[in-house]
């Protein structure tokens, strides 16, 4: 019953962005995502919207599956969206109904916020629908490593992230595991109400639990066999290397911030 | 290449009391040797392999690997690089989701430039016949599988000796044929001592050398003609000989005369047949 959950959602792709360093695809989310705010205007937005569509075709991904991931959080938008068009005092009035007020400037503040988070979301989902887990704990390192001195742990992370990856399926199917042999003494985990559902895990936790640390400790033992001493004078076996299209991709991600930062400020600048 | 002198290793347990563990251990590994260790659970066997790597130091006496001492934090390293630790639990051993990563954590562990590492990840992962693997997900694969590729992360050390602490209790016979094959080639083609720990006497008759451990001292040990053809003795340690043995050894009592070597099936069937 938990054998159909993947990790992260990675769609194993072949195309220009599947291929980029992960470093690329990082920061230029970032950059994607600095430009949402420097948007203000409804030609900048149409611009943000052109852009993730073209990142979506040129990703290759099915259109609907990078939309699905919007999902979870509609509600959040909807929310952003009510109130922001109930509470935003304005002049011009559009609606009033007792005591409840719909303005123009709200109405369109609340429409600004939330095509805001979809884009938010809609971008980093290209991100992780086309970097694999262990890609991406790649760049994280790699672009973590600077701060080292000032005591960012990015090896230390790096490495916690790896295990995780790697030991999810396992305790995945040692939770599968136990699940079945405490149904077979007579528990229930898919009836009741919800806190007593939330009883019924506890015969489920403790035993993956104990599990789960006595793996640690063999793990640990085993690295520290495997002359594993931290992060210091390690070197790897894969380097990252930006290519030509990692140019091309910051270079087409700067355009845009740039772009939206003149339609922003630019006319000031003219008439300066 | 391992010489041990008066080993004692004694620790105190969950209840406060003294346990010993190890209690005058001597024992002498020659470079290249193939050595099986046996013996009943809790006779010191497993602590024994891990002073091999200075996992666990001694308490008295004295563990030396090629000329250094255990007990000397500057050896650390070095010892670990020359002997190598497969343990028990295939799937607690591998620490990255892909084969061929984790197969190079060791030589990244120890500094070893990118290009190099590419090179011993592909021999380590070839001499084990995990190759086509390389780029799988190790929980996909079969225990016997995991276990060679937690064999393939210690080869790309390139260690002189290998500590296997019973590392087919956890496999299927299929699991446990493919390891026992892997590590006689790593010992024949590559001349890599092996320390073989294990409670599966099967898989010591391809030893060089059987030591039977009882209660931290090592009882006696020898060819693995030797060891297993005195069928009682091993029984009085609480181990099992080989099915062939005892048959051997039943059939001596009742009268029959055999010859007192006999410890394989195929050895029994051409006694039996003369």
């Amino acid at each position: 019953m938990l054998g159909n959950i993947t990790l992260g959602q990675y769609f194993p792709g072949n195309s220009f962005i599947h291929k980029l360093d992960p470093r690329t695809k990082i920061l230029s989310t970032l950059i994607y995502i600095i430009a949402i705010f420097l948007a203000d205007s409804a030609v900048s937005y149409g611009i943000l919207v052109a852009f993730a569509a073209l990142a979506i075709t040129v990703s290759r991904l099915p259109v609907m599956l990078v939309l699905k991931s919007v999902k979870p959080i509609l509600i959040i938008v909807l929310l952003t969206l009510l109130i922001h068009m109930f509470t935003m005092p304005g002049e011009h009035v559009l609606f009033t109904w007792k005591f409840l007020m719909v303005t123009e400037e709200g109405l369109h503040f609340g429409l600004k916020m939330g095509l805001r988070l979809i884009l938010l979301l809609l971008f980093s989902s290209i991100l992780t629908f086309t970097t694999s887990p262990i890609v991406l704990t790649d760049g994280i390192e790699c672009l973590l490593r600077p701060f080292a001195v000032i005591g960012v742990p990015a090896h230390e992370l790096a490495m916690m992230m790896t295990i995780a990856l790697r030991f999810i399926p396992t305790l995945l199917e040692e939770t599968d595991r136990i699940m079945k042999a405490q149904t077979a003494r007579g528990a229930v985990f898919t009836s009741g109400n919800l806190v007593q559902r939330v009883k019924n895990m506890l015969p489920l936790l403790v035993p993956l639990f104990i599990s789960a640390f006595r793996r640690a400790d063999e793990l640990a033992t085993a690295m520290e066999a495997r002359c594993y001493r931290g992060g210091e004078g390690r070197t790897r076996m894969h380097h990252l290397a930006y290519g030509g299209r990692d140019f091309v991709a910051y270079a087409a991600v700067c355009f845009l911030a740039v772009g939206l930062a003149c339609l922003r400020w630019g006319s000031s600048l003219c008439v300066l | 290449m391992i010489s041990l002198k008066g080993l004692k290793h004694y620790y105190t347990d969950a209840d406060g009391q003294e346990v010993k563990a190890l209690d005058g251990v001597d024992l002498e590994i020659k470079k290249g040797e193939y050595v099986a260790i046996i013996g009943a659970n809790g006779s010191g066997k497993s602590t024994l392999a891990r002073h091999l790597n200075a996992l666990l130091l001694p308490t008295e006496g004295s563990c030396q690997i090629s000329g250094l001492d255990t007990s000397q934090e500057e050896n650390l390293w070095l010892i670990r690089q020359q002997v190598g630790m497969v343990f028990q639990n295939p799937d607690n051993q591998i620490v990255a989701a892909i084969v061929e990563e984790d197969v190079a954590f060791g030589p990244e562990n120890i500094g070893v430039p990118s290009a190099e590492i590419r090179q011993r990840v592909d021999r380590s992962l070839a001499a084990v016949g995990m190759s086509e693997y390389a780029k799988h997900a190790p929980h996909l694969l079969s225990g016997g599988q995991k276990q060679r590729v937690a064999i393939a992360g210690i080869l790309s050390l390139e260690p002189k000796c290998i500590v296997l602490d019973e590392p087919t209790a956890m496999l299927d016979p299929q699991g446990r044929k493919e390891i026992v094959q892997t590590v006689q080639s790593l010992n024949k083609d590559k001349g890599i001592t092996i320390v073989y720990i294990t409670h599966y006497m099967v898989e010591a008759l391809v030893a060089d050398r059987v030591v039977v451990m009882e209660k931290g001292h090592i009882r006696f040990m020898g060819t693995p003609h030797e060891v297993f053809s005195q069928v009682d003795e091993l029984e009085a340690l609480g181990l099992e000989a080989p099915l062939a043995a005892k048959v051997a050894s039943e059939l001596r009592k009742a009268g029959h005369k055999l010859p007192q070597e006999i410890i394989t099936d195929e050895e029994l069937a051409q006694a039996l047949c003369q």
